[in-house]
């Protein structure tokens, strides 16, 4: 789960505060603070670390120009991932228009050359390495297949640790809605990662 | 209860066997298709929570400080910052930790000047090296505080990341 830095939230709202006023410092002192976890959840729901960095980068750009507008009707990192997951799903959206098949395995292109989607995991031998990767490719294939709308919920809820009210808060849908998408997302991501299974490509621990 | 019944239950605790009803628990007995299910459950969960957090890549927060200066214009310290601490042929993604570094002090309250001989009163070293010194109070750094470390970067040759240079050293002292 994405960590948080030690802020309090008396802390955070006196950076927020002093970041309306124009204290650039505070500002940069809320980036840290929020840089991981935000990165995390759009890194999560668009499986690409490059296109992650930017848009999470677009999401505190859009924060720190929306900031005067920001009364603290809602707490500042609801508002925060409110912001990031509107620009998520407006990148997920634009994919599907663009390319109706797209590859969840084919390496990407940039201006240096290709890379690879998959962040390589150096931890353990050779054999766990490759069933950790076998495993984690499989798991973020499962998430990405979601619909983005259930694939949300999951990563916030399940990945990012938020309560179903600030999830509710963040999405702008009912309590009951947070709950219902999240039972779906369950079932069919316990779907995807059954027929692996069946398939003998992973081990399920009973 | 009825195995869709069960099930339900099951993907509200993802499988866990201890957080079901007596109903579920008495089912459970008797059906393999649902104790299978439990067992996909569970280890769905394993793997999902099994994923790594990914952190923001180095720099991050200074590359967001200076799109701010940039887009309003300005060549505000964030700007300038930026300006002398990263090479300009390293891709935006990948700025070193100094700047995060230099960034992190400015934003932290503090204002930077470089000199070289004996500290300034009231400061006290936070790294060493023979070839310079840049001395941190508070509060926030003046323009001509700015200034005047570009003039000394340019006298201590800098031409790498704060951390990376192996001769010329920028270091930095913080105040008491």
């Amino acid at each position: 789960m994405a960590k948080a830095r030690q802020l309090s939230q008396q802390d955070i709202e006196e950076l927020v505060e002093r970041a309306r006023r124009g204290d650039g410092a505070a500002f940069g002192q809320l980036v840290d603070e929020y840089k991981d976890k935000i990165y995390n959840y759009v890194s999560r729901m668009l499986n690409d670390p490059y296109e992650a960095e930017d848009v999470t980068q677009e999401a505190f750009l859009r924060a720190y120009r929306s900031l005067p507008r920001f009364r603290g009707a809602s707490s500042f990192h609801t508002w925060l991932y409110r912001i990031a997951s509107n620009l998520a799903i407006d990148v997920v959206r634009k994919r599907k228009r663009q390319e109706p098949t797209y590859s969840l395995d084919e390496p990407m292109e940039s201006d240096d050359g290709e890379y690879e989607r998959e962040i390589p995991d150096d931890s353990g031998s050779p054999e766990d390495k490759s069933t950790t990767r076998e495993t984690r490719v499989a798991v973020r294939r499962a998430i990405m297949e979601l619909p983005e709308k259930l694939r949300d919920v999951m990563i916030l809820y399940e990945l990012q640790g938020e309560t179903y009210e600030d999830i509710a808060e963040i999405l702008n849908v009912p309590l009951g809605t947070v709950k219902s998408r999240l039972f779906n997302a369950r079932n069919r991501l316990k779907d995807s990662l059954e027929q692996l299974v069946a398939a003998g490509e992973l081990e399920v621990e009973s | 209860m009825t195995c869709e019944e069960v099930r339900a239950e099951l993907v509200e605790c993802w499988g866990s066997t201890e957080q079901l009803t007596t109903a579920a628990t008495e089912h459970l007995a008797v059906c393999e298709h649902c104790r299978y299910e439990a067992r996909i459950l569970r280890g769905t969960s394993v793997m999902l929570h099994s994923l790594p957090s990914e952190s923001a890549p180095e720099g991050f927060t200074a590359g967001v400080l200076q799109q701010i200066a940039r887009q309003q214009g300005q060549t505000g310290w964030a700007a300038r910052l930026g300006q002398w601490f990263v090479p300009a042929h390293q891709p935006s993604w990948t700025r070193a930790a100094a700047v995060g570094t230099a960034i992190a002090l400015a934003v932290a309250g503090g204002s930077m000047w470089a000199g070289r001989g004996s500290l300034p009163e009231g400061t006290q070293q936070y790294a060493g090296s023979a070839s310079g010194t840049i001395a941190v109070s508070t509060p926030a750094a003046t323009e001509a505080e700015l200034d005047d470390l570009m003039r000394r970067h340019q006298a201590l040759q800098m031409t790498q990341p704060l951390a990376d240079d192996p001769g010329v050293n920028l270091v930095v002292y913080t105040t008491k």
